[in-house]
């Protein structure tokens, strides 16, 4: 599938956000890209279009399943919702990933310091 | 594939009301998103057109993302309904397998009724694998044809002159006494040009193939055996090569052992030896035919092409000939054919008819099981009516009650397999002598294949109506609250069954009228008179080694004395000695000089039906009657004048008004006259069927030059000829033990063994049509069951109203007379139509024979009152109080 560009973002990682900004509720797409960009502010910026490739993927490995619905302005909307294989898979991402960036945090912080 | 999809509930499938519409769902989700940023950026105050503008830059280029999208999703619904489609399936099997195992009794029956269905057609299949449709086990098989007949002269012209025919073998079929040091037998041989085997793309397993040399004269004492002759005669023996075969007591060396998979021309060939081209014989290079001529077809050169080039050449021979003109029509319809059609021969048609009358027997069973199926449907209504509510659509409860019986005729199948082996033991055990490729009739990959398809087009073809019926929206309402089973069930499903029934008679009545017009053609046969009397005569063929018996003296001698040995043996009334014993074999004829009509050899002269060379008592012991003139007797001898007796039908064809005794006739290339000196009445010769009435008899003393050295002993017993059949034996023995005596039989045994094909496919047809008599009757048996357990009530109320009992089972069996007579009006139509096709193996009956029908007709009616009777007995059973309590 063409449209890998992830922006800034690391291969990998926006299906971990997608994921995160569905454990409350089932959401459409525009929804989690509002999410994604409240919740990183601008640190994170998407392509929002690259989120429907993602979203594909994470659905044909089991992680979300979708739904067509009503959004609340009344329009018919696809609304994704986490499954239990998403969260299971969720949590041993973050960990990865907070492991991760905790050892490249520290290493980066040893002296001399580069700040 | 996700867990979570595969778990979604079965019901759920239903609500979909279309199927899903992939480019819009891409679309809407997608324009959906951009709108809601564009309104979004409105409320935080843009312009809308900044608003959308700023709203798509964000989101990215849209048209490759919705093309991949797209492509995405058509291919991920393609995976869910296959997924969705393989789990109904195996849903089905499930429920279908649990459904058959409750209902034992019809599944049992049903499946037995196919296994017969399928099993005759594994079997009658398996021939037509073997005859028709397995290539010939040689090399590029569609490439060999057959071009007739010839004599070697042709051959040798043809071989020349042909170029679409890339390679031209001939051979003739020999039999001779062979002797292996051991013992003399008559032995099956073929005498083939030097080139035939390599043609055929076939060489030695050991040794080595015939050269051109090994057909010269002086040269041709060379042999190779068949790998049977090899195992049985030389015990296998590894040096076999190089070692001795006296073939007609002549010293042969063998040079090469065939594979065992080689046969050419059938498996009773033991050994082929080389064809010798005698060039300075110009008689015996012209005058005798009978080579069989088979080639290989050029590369690219058509069948077609072949028969034109060879009818433009073979004419164009006409003048070689030294002998005689062969006539204007000379070689203009020669024909060529593929080998196969050539082999298989009168088989064909014979398989084709076989496969046609056990295709009409697995029709009837499939009626039968259709029937079943319905009288089950009506029983299963209720089940049927509250899944179609629970949302079941038409479609797919039919999916699930075809897949039901596709279930069940496998299961047929199963079974059908073990009854097609048997069947098929026992069918190649029965099978008449002469059939070509019996060797390779069995329960092979493609039997077993035409099995199995056929198996699962039965279960569609008997699966369909029911499920139809069953599932029909007119039935299901109702049932479904539980008023009035039986008012719903009624009417409609007995039309459909009887319908089916209806036309399950029709199906048996054609197979009836076939196998009873056959079979009284075999009684037609068996009562037709010979002309000759079997009774008390015995046969036996023996054949003196041609090497040595080469002159003619010794030849008379070693049957002259015999004759007498066999006339000296106790219980024995008279002896003589035939060259073509009638019934056993071709007894081939010979074309005539007729003095004062045709003399001249330059016109075509009268075919004459059969040829034989007899001894002076042939005609006594065959109990054959002088007509008119004598006998021939001892006195007919080389030197005598020269004779010959003729069969009634010839003194009639050329000298209608006149006596025949004194008028003479000639071979075609001779300037000899005979005298007719007596009249016999004409006898059936080839088979009972024969209907070439000629026949020239010449005293066995005076035959021509071309005749062989093996004869037919005929003995007329006192009593039971076979108890000499064993002194018969010892008599040849005794005169010479290098002479072969063979196929030692009563001549009844002889007359009984030409009826073989005839008996066979009487038989085998008059089985199919038993078959399907019992399951026309079964059928008839269902429907009446049903239609009384069905209005029951109305038994009830017409006794309550004082019916009595006989009103009550001419009721139902009138109503299975009419139904009998529905079928069998159609089925008599209908065999009127096909029986035509049956002409060739028909023999005094016209294919359209009233009494035939008529036997026909009166069998089914009984058949049809005899099942209903059963049925009919339980309805004036009814008690009317319970019945109608039963509301």
């Amino acid at each position: 599938m063409p449209r890998q560009d992830t922006g800034d973002l690391l291969q990998g990682t926006l299906g971990i956000l997608i994921l995160k900004s569905l454990v409350p509720s089932s959401a459409h797409g525009y929804a989690i890209a509002r999410w994604i960009e409240d919740a990183a502010t601008d640190v994170l910026r998407i392509e929002e279009g690259s989120l429907y490739p993602a979203l594909r993927r994470l659905e044909d490995r089991g992680l979300v399943s979708s739904e067509w619905g009503l959004s609340e302005n009344n329009r018919r909307a696809r609304y994704y919702s986490i499954t239990a294989a998403g969260r299971k898979h969720l949590r041993t991402e973050a960990a990865v990933w907070l492991r991760y960036s905790q050892a490249v945090t520290r290493v980066l912080r040893t002296e001399p310091s580069v700040t | 594939m996700s867990d979570d999809r595969r778990r979604t509930p079965r019901w759920r499938r239903y609500l979909r009301l279309t199927r899903p519409n992939v480019r819009e769902d891409v679309d809407d989700e997608l324009a959906f998103h951009i709108d809601m940023r564009t309104e979004r950026n409105i409320a935080l105050g843009m312009s809308p057109d900044d608003a959308r503008r700023e709203a798509e830059q964000r989101f990215g280029d849209v048209a490759p993302l919705r093309d991949a999208l797209v492509d995405h999703d058509v291919k991920q619904h393609a995976r869910i309904e296959r997924a969705e489609l393989l789990s109904d399936l195996r849903h089905d099997v499930r429920f279908g397998t649990r459904s058959l195992l409750r209902a034992p009794g019809f599944t049992i029956a049903a499946a037995l009724t196919l296994a017969l269905g399928i099993g005759a057609n594994a079997a009658i299949f398996s021939v037509i694998d073997a005859l028709l449709l397995r290539p010939l086990p040689y090399s590029r098989p569609h490439q060999l044809v057959s071009l007739g007949f010839g004599s070697a002269g042709e051959y040798l012209a043809l071989r020349e002159r042909l170029r679409s025919v890339e390679q031209l073998s001939a051979w003739v079929e020999q039999t001779h006494p062979i002797d292996d040091g051991h013992e003399t037998v008559r032995a099956e041989g073929a005498a083939v040009t030097a080139n035939l085997l390599s043609m055929l793309g076939v060489s030695p397993a050991m040794g080595r193939g015939f050269t051109p040399q090994d057909g010269t004269v002086g040269n041709n004492f060379v042999v190779i055996i068949s790998h049977g002759m090899w195992q049985h005669r030389f015990g296998g023996a590894a040096d076999v090569v190089g070692r001795r075969l006296n073939i007609e007591g002549a010293p042969y060396t063998i040079i090469g052992v065939m594979p065992s998979s080689f046969s050419f021309p059938n498996k009773n060939t033991e050994y082929w030896q080389p064809y010798v081209f005698e060039l300075r014989n110009v008689g015996i290079i012209w005058a005798v035919g009978g080579k069989k001529f088979i080639g290989r077809l050029a590369a690219g050169a058509s069948v077609e092409q072949a028969r034109r080039e060879v009818r433009t050449v073979w004419p164009s021979l006409r003048r070689m000939n030294p002998l005689w003109d062969p006539g204007d029509s000379y070689g203009r319809d020669a024909s060529v054919t593929p080998l196969q059609d050539d082999i298989v021969g009168s088989a064909r048609a014979l398989a084709w008819m076989l496969f046609g009358s056990v295709l009409l027997v697995l029709l009837i069973a499939c009626v039968n099981v259709a029937n079943l199926q319905l009288v089950r449907a009506t029983a299963r209504e209720r089940e049927l009516a509250v899944r179609a509510a629970l949302g079941g659509g038409r479609g797919r409860l039919m999916r699930q009650l075809v897949t039901e019986s596709v279930l069940l005729a496998l299961c047929g199948a199963v079974l059908g397999i073990g009854v097609g082996a048997l069947a098929i033991r026992a069918l190649v055990a029965a099978l008449p002598a002469g059939v070509p490729r019996a060797d390779e009739i069995a329960l092979s990959l493609p039997v077993l294949a035409y099995a199995a398809v056929l198996s699962i087009a039965t279960g569609l073809v008997f699966g369909i109506v029911p499920a139809w019926r069953a599932t029909s929206p007119k039935t299901s309402v109702g049932s479904i609250v539980g008023f009035g089973r039986r008012a719903t069930a009624g009417p409609s499903h007995v039309g459909t069954s009887a319908a089916l029934v209806a036309g399950e008679v029709a199906l048996a009545v054609m197979l009836a009228v076939s196998s009873i017009l056959l079979l009284r053609s075999f009684v037609a046969l068996r009562s037709t008179s010979t002309g000759f009397d079997a009774e008390n005569v015995i046969a036996a063929r023996v054949t003196p080694p041609g090497a040595t018996f080469h002159e003619p003296e010794r030849l008379t001698a070693f049957y002259s004395t015999l004759l007498d040995r066999a006339r000296a043996l106790p219980g024995v009334r008279g002896a003589a000695a035939v060259d073509k014993l009638p019934m056993a074999q071709s007894v081939w004829g010979v074309a005539l000089r007729i003095e004062h009509q045709f003399e001249d050899a330059k016109h075509t002269l009268p075919d004459l039906g059969h040829y034989q060379s007899v001894t002076p008592d042939y005609f006594t012991t065959m109990g054959i009657p002088i007509q008119q003139g004598r006998a021939f007797s001892d006195a007919d001898r080389p030197g005598a004048p020269p004779v010959v007796i003729v069969s009634r039908s010839v003194a009639r064809r050329f000298w209608p008004n006149e006596d025949a005794i004194g008028k003479r006739v000639g071979y075609p290339y001779d300037t000899l006259w005979m005298t007719i000196v007596g009249v016999v009445p004409d006898t059936k010769q080839d088979s009972l069927r024969d209907t070439l009435s000629t026949s020239v008899y010449t005293p066995w003393r005076q035959r021509s030059r071309m005749s062989g050295e093996e004869m037919w002993l005929v003995v007329r017993a006192t009593g039971d000829p076979a108890s000499i059949a064993a002194s018969i034996r010892r008599i040849v023995a005794e005169a010479d033990r290098t002479v072969a005596v063979s196929d030692v039989r009563t001549m009844n045994a002889v007359v009984d063994r030409s009826l073989s094909t005839t008996r066979f496919t009487t038989v085998l047809v008059a089985s199919f049509a038993a078959l399907a008599l019992l399951l026309g009757a079964v059928g008839i048996y269902g429907v009446m069951s049903y239609l009384v357990s069905q209005r029951t009530r109305e038994m009830g109320i017409r006794v309550a109203l004082g019916a009595t009992r006989s009103q009550v089972v001419r009721l139902i069996v009138s109503r299975a007379l009419r139904l009998a007579a529905a079928g069998g009006v159609v089925g008599l139509g209908a065999a009127l139509m096909t029986t035509r096709a049956l002409r060739q193996w028909l023999y005094g009956v016209s294919p359209s024979d009233p009494t035939t029908l008529a036997i026909v007709a009166v069998v089914f009616l009984v058949v049809a009152v005899v099942a209903s009777s059963a049925p009919a007995l339980r309805a004036t059973r009814v008690d009317p109080s319970t019945s109608l309590r039963a509301e």
